[in-house]
Order: structure tokens, then sequence, then C-alpha cells
């Protein structure tokens, strides 16, 4: 498990991170959502040891982290990129044997990987000469390549057509299934939806609001929509329950408890007859618009 | 699809970590040294110095072989005369010398033919005694020689009409000159050897030094220094990448060496060599600590930018540095030179240069070393903190003054 405990990282004037926590648990698919500026990269880049911490501290397996268990890290850079000229291969092997790797693990670990992304025949391509995708599959390929004890990855699904989005998706899941601690972040929010067993909103480098994505859309107010065969316009004289529009037979009705659906079913059958009445679940976007707002 | 095979017999030990984290700048110098050699710009770079190298020593040897190859025409009785100068030059000890003589049938024909040019020069009777004929110009080497001839032969023949010999005439004439402590070197090789030695540490100094600087841009640019700084130490990274680059331009440099050396032997010099060897090993004591010492500060440069196009700017201090080592190291002389040589990186030419030329005592070199070594500590320390704050800096190009002030 990693536990990220009251991370603050400011540049200059600007504390960009202030405060943060979460934890994200082995086998546990987080996703970290928020707008540009919001400081995910900046989070990540700390965890990663990448940029150093101002404030608090980022415990792994329950004590304070260390070079070697990053090196046993998998990371995906913002703006990624590996070496534009080099053969794929070639800087394969070279990161694997930087994170620890022997030359010969690395060399068949790289084939291995290489030949599951469909790449193998490619192997002495050098990078840009391959299609964003493909550089893209080698990205992740660099980040997995020492078989990592976690993976902390920002932005993976930017830019990637829908099967590549779900190859990605299917490689990250392997790792959660083992029990590998997984960290994203997106602005993809049905992705997120999809993918994720929590999430992490972060707005102006504070964590609005966590949870798993049904917990999150259940934050807000829960509303009901009434459908009824007359004119629903006698609901705004009902005690307790908030009216939030009416057109002709529908009400948009925000209640203040549960039990006031039987009060309005009751109502609305005396008054002539019940269509529909739903829970209005809001999407993940309404959330996130409300608790970043 | 297949999926992502997990490794449990040959997962990571925790011993592993820590080898590997203490080896990493080897596997940098490892990847630095192996895209280098696959660089084909570097390769056809190197071929091309080493051809221009083995090509000067060549072209040299040859212009001196044949500067000193001369055919003078006679009429017949001269022959004597050309033969003669020959033995001479050759008991001088100017192998480079050889006259031959060409026999035509009349004085008319030797004009003739130093008129076309088949000949270098024509000796014909005149009167008691002979007379040169050139084309348009006057040849110090037939003068010299034939003259020292012409004087020979007709003293002997005085001489003899004198009742006298020769030796008899020449006795007590003959000057020695002694030398009380000769010069190991000609001041002419010194400096060619100086010449040579100093334009090879400008240029790998500026070559290798842009390209450790690119490599650097490369690595900041592209974002990968995030994923080897995840991994390694920022330190480690230097190191290798340095380390690998000096081992490369200090292999490139012997191979230059050796191959002006093999053709100087080659070429019959090898009389020459005696004297500068001991300087060319100096040359690459120096060579090495002032090219890694101002790696590190190119690493720096390369730190400072964002982009390429901000090399240009970043580099130019240095750049500026490294066409001073080399415009002071050759051109300085007396007093001067004698500072410079104890000047840390200004000595990496002005030392050894006074070491070939013999006029530096023994232990000149070893404290000028010292003092190189103890600034290239200090200036190598400052670049490694300078280069570990501005690596991760993306935002802006920054300056020197930048980065020694940021925090990491």
């Amino acid at each position: 498990m990693l536990e990220v405990d009251h991370l603050v990282r400011r540049f200059g004037e600007i504390t960009a991170v202030d405060a943060i926590s979460f934890a994200v648990g082995d086998g546990q698919m987080t996703g970290f959502v928020g707008g540009n500026g919001a400081g995910k990269t900046t989070t990540m880049r700390m965890i990663m040891g990448v940029l150093s911490i101002h404030g608090g501290g980022v415990q792994w397996r329950g004590r304070p982290i260390t070079a070697a268990d990053r090196r046993g890290f998998g990371y995906m850079p913002e703006e990624r990129g590996l070496y534009p000229k080099q053969p794929i291969m070639d800087q394969l092997i070279y990161l694997g044997r930087l994170q620890g790797l022997s030359a010969s693990g690395a060399r068949q670990r790289a084939k291995t990987l290489l030949e599951r992304f469909n790449l193998g025949d490619r192997h002495k391509d050098k990078l840009e000469s391959l299609s964003l995708g493909n550089q893209q599959r080698v990205q992740i390929a660099a980040a997995v390549i020492s078989d990592p004890q976690m993976l902390v990855l920002d932005e993976p699904f930017s830019g990637l057509d829908p099967a590549a989005v779900d190859e990605m998706a299917d490689v990250l899941r392997e790792f959660t299934d083992r029990g590998v601690p997984v960290l994203f972040s997106s602005h993809q929010l049905d992705l997120v939806d999809r993918l994720c067993d929590q999430l992490v909103v972060l707005s102006a480098g504070r964590v609005v609001a966590r949870g798993t994505a049904a917990e999150l859309r259940r934050r807000g107010p829960v509303r009901h929509r009434l459908i009824t065969a007359g004119d629903a316009g006698w609901v705004r004289g009902l005690p307790g329950i908030e009216v939030i529009d009416v057109d002709g037979g529908t009400a948009l009705l925000e209640l203040s408890e549960p039990a006031d659906t039987d009060r309005i079913l009751t109502e609305a059958l005396r008054r002539g007859g019940v269509r529909e009445l739903t829970e209005v679940v809001p999407t993940l976007a309404d959330t996130y618009r409300e608790v970043t707002r | 699809m297949s999926t992502v095979q997990t490794r449990p017999a040959q997962s990571r030990s925790s011993a592993d970590d820590t080898s590997s984290a203490h080896h990493a700048w080897r596997t940098v110098t490892e990847r630095e040294i192996s895209v280098k050699l696959k660089d084909r710009t570097f390769l056809i770079t190197t071929v091309v110095t080493l051809a221009i190298i083995i090509g000067a020593v060549a072209f040299q040897t040859v212009m001196a072989a044949h500067a000193g190859k001369k055919t003078v025409a006679t009429s017949g009785p001269g022959t004597q005369i050309v033969r003669l100068a020959d033995t001479l030059a050759h008991q001088g000890g100017r192998d480079g010398v050889s006259l031959k003589s060409r026999v035509l049938s009349s004085t008319s024909a030797v004009r003739s033919a130093v008129q076309s040019g088949k000949v270098d020069a024509g000796l014909v009777p005149a009167g008691d005694g002979w007379r040169l004929i050139g084309k348009d110009s006057k040849d110090d080497v037939i003068s010299t020689w034939l003259g020292v001839a012409v004087q020979q032969a007709t003293m002997q023949k005085n001489a003899v009409a004198a009742g006298t010999s020769l030796p008899a005439l020449q006795k007590g004439t003959a000057l020695p000159y002694d030398l009380i402590d000769p010069r190991a070197t000609s001041t002419g090789l010194a400096k060619g050897v100086g010449y040579a030695f100093g334009f090879l540490f400008y240029l790998a100094s500026l070559l290798f030094g842009l390209a450790i600087a690119n490599s650097v841009i490369e690595e900041k640019q592209n974002r990968i220094v995030e994923i080897l700084a995840s991994a390694i130490s920022l330190r480690q990274l230097l190191i290798g990448k340095v380390l690998g680059n000096s081992l490369l331009a200090i292999a490139q440099l012997v191979i230059f060496a050796a191959a002006a050396l093999i053709a100087l032997l080659a070429t019959g010099n090898s009389s020459a060599l005696a004297g500068i060897s001991g300087g060319i090993s100096w040359f690459i004591v120096f060579y090495l600590v002032g090219f890694i010492t101002l790696a590190c500060v190119w690493a720096v440069a390369g730190a400072l930018a964002t982009r390429s196009e901000d090399l240009q700017a970043t580099s130019t201090p240095i750049s500026v540095v490294i066409i001073a080592v080399f415009i002071a190291g050759i051109s300085v002389s007396g007093t001067a030179q004698v500072v410079l040589s104890y000047l840390p990186l200004f000595s990496t030419i002005a030392m050894p240069i006074r070491v070939v030329a013999g006029t530096a005592t023994w232990w000149e070199p070893l404290v000028s070393l010292v003092l190189a070594l103890a600034a290239g500590y200090g200036i190598i320390r400052v670049a490694d903190a300078m280069y570990r704050r501005s690596l991760m800096q993306t935002g802006r190009k920054l300056s020197y003054r930048d980065a020694l002030r940021t925090a990491e």
C-alpha cells in the first residue's frame, strides 16, 4: 500500500500541492482526477522522488519510502518520451538494467513485452519511426519492464485510440489482479469511472473528493424525477421537498429524506396517476463539476 | 493476447538493489559509449581526422624527400663534381639530399634541358672553373653542396700544383661546436607538437562537450530524465555520462597520437620521437583532467537549457573558455607561458608544451597537475550540484546564476 500523507510542494509563492493525503491499496486501481494545475503531476513526481518534497511524506508498505523502493516502481511521466533516436529494444534493456535487472534478464523481459504489444518484429526500429500509438505501447512497456511493485502513470490514456485504450486497461488490470497498486491520472472521466476502484479528485492543490465512483456520485443531494399523468405543478405545495424544476407532467425534486418517496407517490396517485418515479444519479462529470467548483 | 509474465524466481532481491545502485553509472557509461560508437557522425569525423593526421605526416615526408632530390645536367666533366657533392652531403649527415647527374652532349644541350625544366640545374665549365645554370631561381641545396664540391676539387687540384696536399692545406681549419646543455627537441618540433595537441584538445572538448550537452538536453526535453531519476540518482547519471564520453575522447586521442607516431616512424623520423615521447605522456594526463572538468560543465550547459535551441546561449561561456585555453596555450611565451602553465585548464596545453620544449624541470608538471586536479575537483562539485538542480526545472531556460541559487 502506498500512502501519501499531507504532501506539500511550493513553487516560489505558489503552493502547488497543499497537504494532500490519500492511499492506494494493494491491487487497487486509483484514478487521479483534476483540472490543469490541480497538482496531479506535481504529486506524482514527488511520489517518484523526481521532485523534492516541502512537507509531509510518502509511506510505502507502512514505512517512509526509499530510493530502492522507487527503483521498483513503474513510472510514466506526463510529457512522455524515451530516446527518439535509439532502437526500442535497446532502450527497454537500458531502463530495465537501471532498475536492477541483469542484462540477460532485461533483454528477455523486453522481448516478451514487445511481442505482447505486437512490436516484436520492430525491436530494431528507432522510437521516432513508430506511430504515436506504438510509441505509447513502448512507453508502457518501459514502465513495466522491471515487473514493478507499484505503477504511477501520468495520463497514460491520453492520445490513445479506443483499441489502444482497451489494451492499456488490460495491462493495468493484470497488475491490480496481482495485487500491485496502480495510480494513474486522467482527464477522461468515463474511463476513470469504468476502470477505477477509487477516485481522488484534486482542485487547486487540495483533495476535494475521494472514494469509489458510486460514493462520489452520491455525495451530492439525491434527486428524483417524477412523471405524472396530469400537470405536476402541485408538487410545489408539498412541505419538506425542494422543487428544482417543473415542466408539464415532469418534475425534478430534491428530497430531504428517502421516505419522502412514499409521500410523493401517494399524493400523485390521488391526483390522477404516476408514470414514473426514479432516482436521478448524477454523472461523474456532474459531481466533478460540483466538487471542483 | 498473452499476459504480462511475472518472474517470481528472478525478481529483485535487496542485494541486487544495492549492487545496481552502486553500479548504475556503469550501465550509463556503457550506453553512452555504445550509442556514440553507433553514431555515424562520430565515426566519420574520427576516420577523417585519422586520415588527415596520417596524410599530413606522409605529405611532409614526401615533400621533404622530394625537396632533396636534385638532378644536375653536365656536358661531361661535371659529373665527377656532382658525384663528389652527393658524397659530401651524405658525409654531412644530410640523408634527404641526393644529387644525380645527367650527361648531355654540349653546353647548349645543358642550357635547353634547364630551360625546359627537365633538370634542376646545369653545371658547365667556365674558364678555369665552373658555372651553375638555373632557370628562374637559385636552388639552395644545389648551390651549397655543388659549391663545396667545386671548392674541394679545385683546392685539391691547386694543392697538387703547389706541391702540397689537400689535408695539409686544411689542417687546423675545422671548428667543432660543443653544446654544454643540448636541447633534446628542436623548437620547431616542440611548437608543432604543441599546436597539434592543443588543437586536438580544443576540438575534442568542443565536439564531445556539445555531444554531452545535447544528450543531457535530449533526456531533459523528452522527460526520460524523470524515469531515470526515479530509478537512479542524478549523480550516477552524470558520472556515467561524463565517464563514457571521457573514455571515448581519450581513446580517440590515443589512436590519433599512435597514428602520428607510427606515421613518423614509418617515414624514418625516429630520431625526432625520442625527444617528445615524455611530453606526449604529459599531454595525455593533462588532457584527461582538463577534459573531465570541462565535460561536467558541458553537462550543466545542457541541463540549464530546456530545448536544444537554448544551448547556443548556455554554452557560450564554456566555449569562450575553451577557445581562450587553446589560443593562449599555443601563442604565449616567456613568463606568461610559465604563469599559464600553472593556471588550471590553461595548463592543459601550456604545461605539456613546456615539457616538450624542455623548459620545465621535472617537478613543474607535477605541481601544475596537482593544481589542475584541485581546481577540477572544485569545479566538478559545483557543476554536479548545478546539474542536479537545473535538470528537473523544465519551465524555462535557466542562467548559471539561477542554477547556483535554486533549491533542489
